[in-house]
């Protein structure tokens, strides 16, 4: 769970209408009409990255009046089939996706049972990508890619599909690699050999 | 501060996400002793520089006579005098020893290579870690703008991509920074979070972290174990894309002394052995070191994240981490993101960090902090730290379990009695030598000799012999 304390602001009149706090608002909080930003107050997880990218510096993080709590909880969704997609995806439930918020692999997978269509959506049900950006994504589009989701990348560089995990590489790359402990690795995070590679023609 | 030669650490460059400078720890504290890391290990080489603010001027001229020297033997006949080059330079080589050094080279290697080719077309890319004005501010404080006439960008994990053809399927660096027909990659080999890298192929790192995008830095962090993740940086080096594009590296050459040199070649494998036997050899002592720490409290004091801040040459994320030898590869976790679920690791159990005093450090690095003071309690120094520290999105949970302290003072005599040590290890950037308390230098003076010897005898050998590089 996120408990986001914070909100985005900005002061309308000096908005130059650029877009760029669209552009990396990781949950999809912000949509612009009439070339001004509307912000969700119910979408926004508080990353700051509106905020520090506002070429005009007119955008800031208020605190909340009261902290909105962004989670997706076990009993709302079918456990079985949260495990389902976490093995698919060869994700464990208890791995830390979002290590800014420790939001683990059960709930993401959760939010993407819940409905979650795209990675701002998860990031939007669980408060995901609030923090660095970085770690988490990969994880998260590869349990979107195992549900079946649309991978096609949205406009203007908000994400890409990459899902490459471990359990993916070929043969062929083992062997070019042959001291890049793969075959370790995979014995060590899969100690029971339940995940595979995820073909995209099986989703 | 007294007794065992005062060196000055590095001076700080003022950041917006970072507080007012403070002074260092070492001028304000009375008890601190400085030790030269030659009085552990006397078999350590001086260094070129350590980055001491009083001899920065002739020390910088040493490095570019350095990197002059290192890239008179570089096969510079990728370059033409019609081509346009970029050479790319990652965040974190401003962090070591107040950046000069690391500006320096990048700086020389500018005018070498206009002056052996006849290229004009030098462009600087400046590859950042996370906040949007982190490159304006570095191209400012360096004085890049200058030097590169304007050529000057920088770039993030949140720029536009390109799609990369590897042999481990697509990945996708950073349009930006191959915008030119030719790039120079432009290095330091600090080793930096050794549990993540493991000291495997550390030298392509930046080809899957500074030079790519969000999506392939979390495939390599957060999709492999921290020993197969190696594969990444490689299959993205060794692609057509980048060898078409590649011409030779130049690498800031480091020990916990400070800068010994520069290596510039075209094999980067071959620099990166150079660089894997120096490092065990050194970074590999301080690192058993430190792990001869039982009980200490640890204080952040200077400009950068804090997670990346030196001490006797190695960051503190070493400390935080190095209950476990990220050296040894038959250690199969030491951390990292993927988790095996019979054996997890936590990034904070190191138990002998018993507490962190923050008495400057930037915020908003994440990973780290998230957990740390629900194990080795923080204080903060002034509320000025703590309203930074209270809306950094990357540590949503630190400030609900981290204390306000009025002053540095009165945040260690908390530390340490609640952690029940008077140990103090100090975070201030240094190379060459490490400030400390004397309680704690008295610790690290008596089991140096015993750590040189498990080094030299034991470990040394084992973690050459499972690199290939006995
Ligand atoms: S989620 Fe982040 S980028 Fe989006 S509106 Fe909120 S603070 Fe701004
Ligand atoms: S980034 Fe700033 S100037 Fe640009 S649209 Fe958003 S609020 Fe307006």
């Amino acid at each position: 769970m996120a408990t986001v304390k914070f909100v985005a602001d900005y002061e309308v009149e000096p908005c130059i209408g650029c877009k760029l706090c669209d552009i990396v608002c990781p949950s999809g909080a912000i949509r612009m009409e009439a070339r001004k930003p509307i912000i969700d107050d119910a979408l926004c997880i508080g990353c700051g990255r509106c905020v520090d990218r506002c070429p005009e510096d007119i955008m800031w993080m208020k605190e909340r009046e009261v902290p909105l709590a962004v989670t997706v909880l076990p009993e709302e969704v079918d456990q079985a089939a949260v495990a389902a997609l976490l093995e698919k995806a060869g994700i464990e439930a208890s791995v830390s996706i979002c290590v800014c918020t420790l939001t683990p692999g059960s709930e993401i997978a959760g939010a993407i049972v819940k409905g979650a269509k795209n990675l701002e959506e998860v990031c939007a049900m669980t408060g995901m990508r609030s923090g660095c950006g970085i770690y988490c994504v990969a994880p998260a589009l590869r349990l979107l890619e195992a549900a079946g989701c649309d991978m096609t990348p949205p406009g203007q560089h908000r994400w890409y599909p990459s899902t490459l995990s471990l359990y993916d590489l070929s043969d062929e790359v083992c062997a070019k690699y042959p001291d890049a402990f793969i075959a370790e690795d995979r014995a060590l995070f899969d100690p029971d050999q339940k995940y595979g590679p995820l073909h995209k023609e099986n989703v | 501060m007294n007794a065992l030669t005062a060196l000055k650490p590095p001076a700080f460059m003022h950041s917006d996400y970072g507080p007012a400078l403070q002074p260092h720890v070492a001028e304000t504290l009375d008890d601190m002793v400085s030790v030269p890391l030659t009085d552990f290990f006397p078999d350590f080489a001086p260094a070129i520089t350590s980055g001491d603010p009083a001899l920065l001027e002739a020390d910088l001229e040493r490095v570019r006579a350095e990197t002059r020297a290192s890239l008179a033997s570089v096969d510079m006949s990728g370059i033409s005098a019609d081509d346009s080059v970029n050479i790319l330079a990652s965040e974190h080589g401003f962090g070591l020893m107040g950046g000069w050094p690391y500006a320096e080279m990048i700086k020389t290697i500018r005018e070498v290579v206009m002056e052996r080719t006849g290229c004009r077309k030098i462009h600087l890319r400046l590859a950042i870690y996370r906040g949007f004005r982190e490159a304006d501010e570095v191209a400012e404080h360096f004085g890049f703008n200058e030097v590169f006439e304007g050529r000057v960008k920088g770039l993030g994990p949140f720029d536009q991509g390109v799609e990369v053809d590897t042999a481990v399927g697509p990945m996708y660096l950073i349009k930006r920074a191959f915008d030119s027909a030719k790039f120079i990659h432009a290095y330091y080999d600090d080793p930096r979070e050794m549990y993540f890298n493991r000291l495997l192929y550390k030298s392509f790192k930046s080809f899957c972290m500074s030079y790519a995008r969000y999506e392939t830095r979390s495939v390599y962090h957060s999709m492999f174990g921290n020993r197969s993740g190696s594969v990444i940086p490689r299959a993205l080096f060794d692609s057509e894309f980048i060898q078409q594009r590649y011409t030779f590296s130049s690498v800031l050459r480091t020990t916990p002394m400070g800068v010994i040199g520069v290596d510039a070649t075209t094999d980067l494998y071959a620099i990166d052995r150079r660089i894997t036997k120096g490092h065990l050899e050194t970074y590999g002592r301080m690192q058993r070191l430190f792990a001869e720490i039982k009980d200490c409290v640890a204080i952040w004091d200077g400009g950068r994240w804090g997670y990346y801040l030196h001490g006797g040459g190695l960051i503190f994320g070493t400390l935080l981490t190095n209950h476990s030898d990220a050296f040894d590869l038959d250690q199969p976790v030491v951390a990292g993101f993927m988790q095996s679920p019979t054996a997890p690791v936590n990034f904070s159990r190191n138990k002998s960090l018993r507490g962190v005093v923050v008495n400057q450090a930037w915020v908003g690095a994440g990973i780290p902090y998230v957990t740390m003071p629900f194990t080795s309690p923080m204080y903060i120094v002034g509320e000025e730290q703590a309203k930074m520290w209270r809306e950094d999105p990357t540590n949503p949970l630190l400030m609900d379990r981290a204390k306000v302290v009025d002053s540095l003072e009165q945040g260690i005599t908390m530390a340490c009695e609640k952690g029940q040590t008077d140990k103090l290890i100090v975070f201030d950037g240094s190379y060459g030598h490490l400030t400390c308390s004397q309680s704690m230098a008295d610790l690290l003076k008596e089991r140096a000799p015993a750590v040189d010897k498990l080094v030299a005898e034991e470990l040394l050998p084992k973690w050459l012999a499972q690199r290939g590089l006995s």
